[in-house]
């Protein structure tokens, strides 16, 4: 293997590794201001998406509005689930919330199923597959745009969480829910607000994912691979999560050159059995104490 | 009362085939198998608070193990497969449950799915054992001179095997075990600030609920007669859990009214597919809104 042909895989993981980072992320947010794990964030994100290629399709929009539109919609989506669904089971332990998130993502996939279709469809890219080449290596502009315009959004949470008073509600609630709502921040708003703002977040990498695989109720199992990614970094911490996709998709896109073929599908399951069982804080999580 | 109505269903369970159409015996089967399996799962999530998404995975373990064996030694007794299945579904428990003690909540969950996806890619990719995707056709059981080779043979096979399986996990209920497990599930501080070892016990659920979920794997390959791995994906997985959910965590009789309710739904539901899911979903987030405990919580009495 040369390394023009090695940098194209890893720049091609590094592309897939921003799709898991912005799924990982967004479990992230949710868990860092309810503690629970949202098990449905792979089918919101995939609802986002077949909205975004309807808004497209039917509508005729231009290609950024339409996936405006499916962001906007997987945000709207997120703030009715919290508000019915998930604000009920508040004071229910997070056993249970996993099972309705769980419950949650089966009718959000059949219901998907049915309005849209269950098939694979193709999904506009604002990006070329065409490689260009920089010298000896070549590189497919929709790698580019994946990881700029996962940057972008990256930089801009970052600004959030530190500069604005949301963003320090949030931080503050995910340190300690009790003295937060002592300072006044409204901790309900607060979950809201990371409900939507995860799936904003989960929007963008589905509107991103769906071009390079294929549209289909299927593309939520993505969330697996994101959670792997969080974990791998320290599951609860935002720069883990994003050091965790981008390694799991280079690994992910290198393993097939050294490893059996057969194997391939099952590694980003193999590398998430491996970091729970040898380090489940992953690289830069935090020992959480137990209370009775 | 109490008796009565186990002896009721005694009654009803052995006089099924003799009165249903074939298709419903297969039914009744199924619903044996799966309370097995059920009740296997209850015994690790309901009573140890430790949820799995990965029993398909144990399944296909006990199925294929019994499936191997009976090609290999035909004139194997079936209880004895079934046993052989479930000891090897057990090994592969405990190699699983003793690293899971480091996880919980949502990590172990998470651990157990990823160890469901693994088990159906080994299958597929260990083909020349397991035949891979083309699946493998599974032999007849024989007991001693007989070939259970009838809908109602294979029955009277999974009613015994689950009747006697319930009346296990209700004496294990019952019993110092049962306890320290539903100490664990309150808390598992508090049990072991009460002398509770938890790791033990909970390494002892972990085993205990593969055994069982080996020994349905094992039913299932001979109730089915065919075995590929995509019959055994995640979503299997998930109607277990809502076997469980709907009939009650930390119920073994629970277990066995869910698993027929979710059996007997599955199958009524075969032909609205797309619908499938969707109640699904629904049973979950209903159950867990607004009866918590689920159908065995209904039931008891309010002290």
């Amino acid at each position: 293997m040369t390394g023009a042909a090695l940098a194209h895989v890893v720049v091609s993981g590094l592309a897939t590794g921003c799709i898991y980072a912005l799924v990982a992320l967004s479990l992230v947010i949710v868990y860092n201001a309810t503690r629970t794990l949202n098990f449905a964030q792979g089918e919101m994100l995939m609802v986002s998406a077949f909205v975004a290629w309807s808004a497209q399709r039917a509508a005729g929009l231009p290609l950024l509005l339409a996936f405006a539109c499916g962001v906007a919609a997987g945000g709207v989506l997120a703030y009715v689930v919290e508000r019915v669904v998930i604000r009920r089971a508040l004071s229910a332990t997070h056993w249970d919330v996993l099972i309705i998130t769980l419950g949650l993502s089966l009718m959000l996939r059949a219901g998907a199923g049915m309005v849209w279709t269950n098939d694979e469809l193709p999904f506009p890219s604002l990006f070329s597959n065409r490689p260009v080449s920089f010298g000896p290596v070549k590189i497919a502009p929709v790698s580019l745009g994946i990881i700029g315009a996962s940057l972008v959004l990256m930089l801009a949470l970052v600004m959030l969480f530190r500069a604005t008073r949301f963003g320090r509600a949030m931080r503050a609630v995910a340190q300690n829910q009790n003295a937060a709502r002592l300072m006044g921040i409204s901790v309900e708003r607060v979950y809201s607000g990371a409900w939507v703002l995860a799936a904003v977040v989960g929007a963008v990498g589905g509107v991103l994912f769906a071009p390079v695989t294929f549209l289909s109720t299927k593309m939520g199992l993505i969330a697996i691979n994101g959670f792997t990614a969080a974990v791998l970094g320290g599951f609860g911490s935002m720069p883990g999560a994003v050091v965790g996709g981008m390694l799991l998709g280079v690994i992910e896109n290198l393993a097939p050159l050294y490893l059996p073929t057969g194997i391939r599908y099952s590694v980003p399951f193999l590398v998430m059995i491996a970091i729970l069982l040898a380090r489940p804080r992953g690289l830069f999580g935090r020992v959480e104490r137990r209370k009775v | 009362m109490r008796r009565t109505a186990l002896g009721l269903a005694a009654v009803a369970a052995l006089g099924w085939p003799l009165v249903a159409p074939k298709y419903l015996v297969f039914l009744g089967t199924l619903v044996a198998v799966n309370a097995v399996v059920a009740i296997g799962l209850n015994l690790l999530s309901g009573y140890t608070n430790q949820l799995s998404f990965g029993h398909a995975g144990f399944l296909a373990i006990g199925a294929y193990v019994a499936a191997l064996v009976t090609l290999q030694v035909p004139a194997l007794p079936v209880p004895l497969t079934l046993l052989v299945a479930g000891l090897a579904t057990a090994l592969v428990g405990l190699a699983l449950g003793i690293p899971c003690l480091r996880l919980e909540g949502l990590y172990l969950a998470m651990a157990t799915l990823a160890f469901g996806f693994v088990v159906t890619e080994a299958i597929t990719n260990l083909d020349w054992l397991t035949r891979g995707n083309d699946g493998l056709r599974v032999p007849l059981a024989r007991l001693g001179p007989w070939t259970l080779d009838t809908d109602a043979a294979r029955y009277y096979l999974a009613v015994a095997v689950a009747a006697a399986m319930i009346l296990a996990a209700l004496n294990v209920a019952a019993t110092r075990t049962g306890r320290a497990f539903l100490a664990i599930r309150t808390s598992e501080i508090a049990a072991q600030a009460s002398g509770i070892n938890a790791a033990a016990y909970k390494t002892i659920a972990f085993v205990l609920s593969a055994f069982y979920t080996g020994v349905a794997g094992g039913l299932f390959a001979f109730v089915v007669g065919f075995l590929s791995p995509d019959a055994f994906d995640v979503f299997l997985s998930v109607d277990f859990l809502v076997m469980i959910i709907l009939g009650g965590l930390g119920s073994v009789l629970g277990s066995v009214a869910g698993a027929a309710i979710v059996t007997v739904l599955n199958d009524s539901l075969a032909g609205f597919q797309a619908f499938r899911p969707l109640i699904f979903g629904a049973i979950m987030i209903i159950c867990m809104l607004f009866m918590p405990g689920g159908l065995a919580a209904m039931t008891r009495r309010k002290s």
